[in-house]
């Protein structure tokens, strides 16, 4: 069977559909996720620099072990159970997300990173990439970021502002344009 | 057995920059998009949505002297992978306007009236078979301020998980008959004839039961098909 066309979110997804703590992912239910707290935030724009509004954005990521809560990963079993791996965030009026999350760990055969995708009125499909930590040798050798042509590599890399706080700028098109995949 | 995920023909699926949908110029990239390798990142995904966000239930029609004003309608949606294979348990999120073409939306200042009964938003999670009913009223159509002409038909917005992070889809959904679908711009950003009439719902011939509601029958299919085992 052919999978089903995409369409955009349109400029009217349900405000009650970012629900309050939904881009908290280092708790559920009250308990606390193993591993080192982390905030991850930035700024989406579009060609002519306008940040954008409304804009949602989604993040997937293995727990603080390196493990995906999923039957597909044969670690499966040790995973957190504190930990779903995955939040939503939309922008506000300056363009800005925010999540907090735990520092991932490293699948095996990847460096550590974290999956997003954005959904927004003018995307006809969804825009999916990854956000890579600096610093981390393991990047040199990660299968999904050396597909980036090498010049365009460090746009996938999250700068460190602080311990623990990394921005992630999103340029949806032209000067600095964040790399996206087609999978 | 583990998921494959293959390339989707292209024209199956909407062209990024739509001629007359002024927003997409802008926001979609001018860089070729990079070809990955799939990894068990990308192959798995978030189960557990629901203990994230709440739930809504699949009612939004509401009931007695609080039903929506509009068509009462009942969708039956089924959600499968390429394979036909059900998807179950899944969380899928459905918006809509009211049946007069209004969103409950800062964004919505359109001047057709809000209905005190209606808000538009379901979410649920698929049963076993990878079915929901959704009971609701048929939503309106409505002019896009790009004041050129340009209605969207009567439609109804979907959002799934699936099981893998590839299988996200968002979609829309539309009506059969309606003279508007032939000139939606979103609609028919899809090259593929086919490929749009799959974007649409089938009626089911009126029935004594609901004697009250109209009926109609949807599917979606997600990406991904079950790996073929290696020749001995």
């Amino acid at each position: 069977m052919i999978p089903t066309g995409e369409a955009t979110i349109g400029p009217f997804f349900p405000p009650r559909y970012v629900d309050a703590g939904a881009n908290d992912l280092t708790q559920v239910e009250g308990r606390k996720a193993q591993g080192e707290a982390i905030e991850i935030h930035g700024c989406v724009r579009q060609e002519d620099g306008a940040a954008l509004d409304n804009l949602v954005v989604e993040i997937w990521q293995a727990d603080a072990k390196g493990i995906y809560r999923h039957p597909a990963d044969p670690r499966q079993g040790e995973a957190d159970a504190n930990f779903l791996g995955w939040g939503r965030a939309a922008t506000d009026q300056a363009g800005n997300y925010r999540f907090r999350s735990v520092r991932p760990g490293a699948p095996a055969g990847r460096a550590r990173h974290v999956n997003f995708m954005v959904m927004f009125s003018g995307l006809m499909r969804i825009l999916k990439t990854t956000m890579f930590f600096d610093g981390e040798k393991a990047n040199d050798a990660d299968p999904v970021l050396v597909a980036v042509p090498a010049a365009r590599r460090a746009l996938l890399v999250a700068r460190q502002e602080a311990p623990g706080k990394y921005r992630f700028d999103l340029k949806l098109r032209g000067e600095h344009e964040t790399p996206f995949f087609d999978d | 057995m583990p998921t494959v995920i293959a390339p989707r023909d292209e024209r199956t699926q909407p062209m990024r920059i739509v001629p007359g949908y002024p927003q997409t110029p802008w926001r979609n990239p001018k860089e070729p998009l990079v070809r990955r390798p799939p990894t068990l990142s990308e192959l798995t995904g978030p189960l557990e949505v629901s203990r994230r966000v709440k739930l809504l239930g699949g009612d939004i029609a509401g009931h007695r002297d609080q039903q929506a004003i509009g068509q009462l309608m009942h969708l039956k949606v089924r959600v499968v992978d390429e394979d036909g294979a059900p998807v179950g348990g899944t969380v899928v999120e459905i918006w809509q306007c009211n049946a007069a073409g209004r969103y409950i939306h800062p964004n919505d200042d359109d001047h057709a009236p809000v209905d005190a009964n209606f808000y538009g938003a379901a979410r649920l999670t698929t049963d076993e078979s990878g079915s929901f009913d959704l009971r609701t009223v048929k939503p309106g159509a409505y002019p896009v301020p790009t004041r050129d002409g340009w209605w969207r038909p009567p439609h109804i917005h979907f959002s799934l998980f699936g099981k893998l992070w590839l299988q996200r889809l968002v979609t829309q959904m539309y009506f059969p008959g309606e003279p508007l679908n032939a000139q939606d711009r979103i609609l028919n950003a899809v090259p593929d004839a086919a490929a749009r009439e799959r974007l649409v719902a089938r009626m089911v011939p009126p029935a004594a039961d609901p004697f009250n509601a109209l009926v109609f029958e949807h599917q979606i299919v997600l990406r991904g098909r079950r790996a073929t085992p290696a020749q001995p």
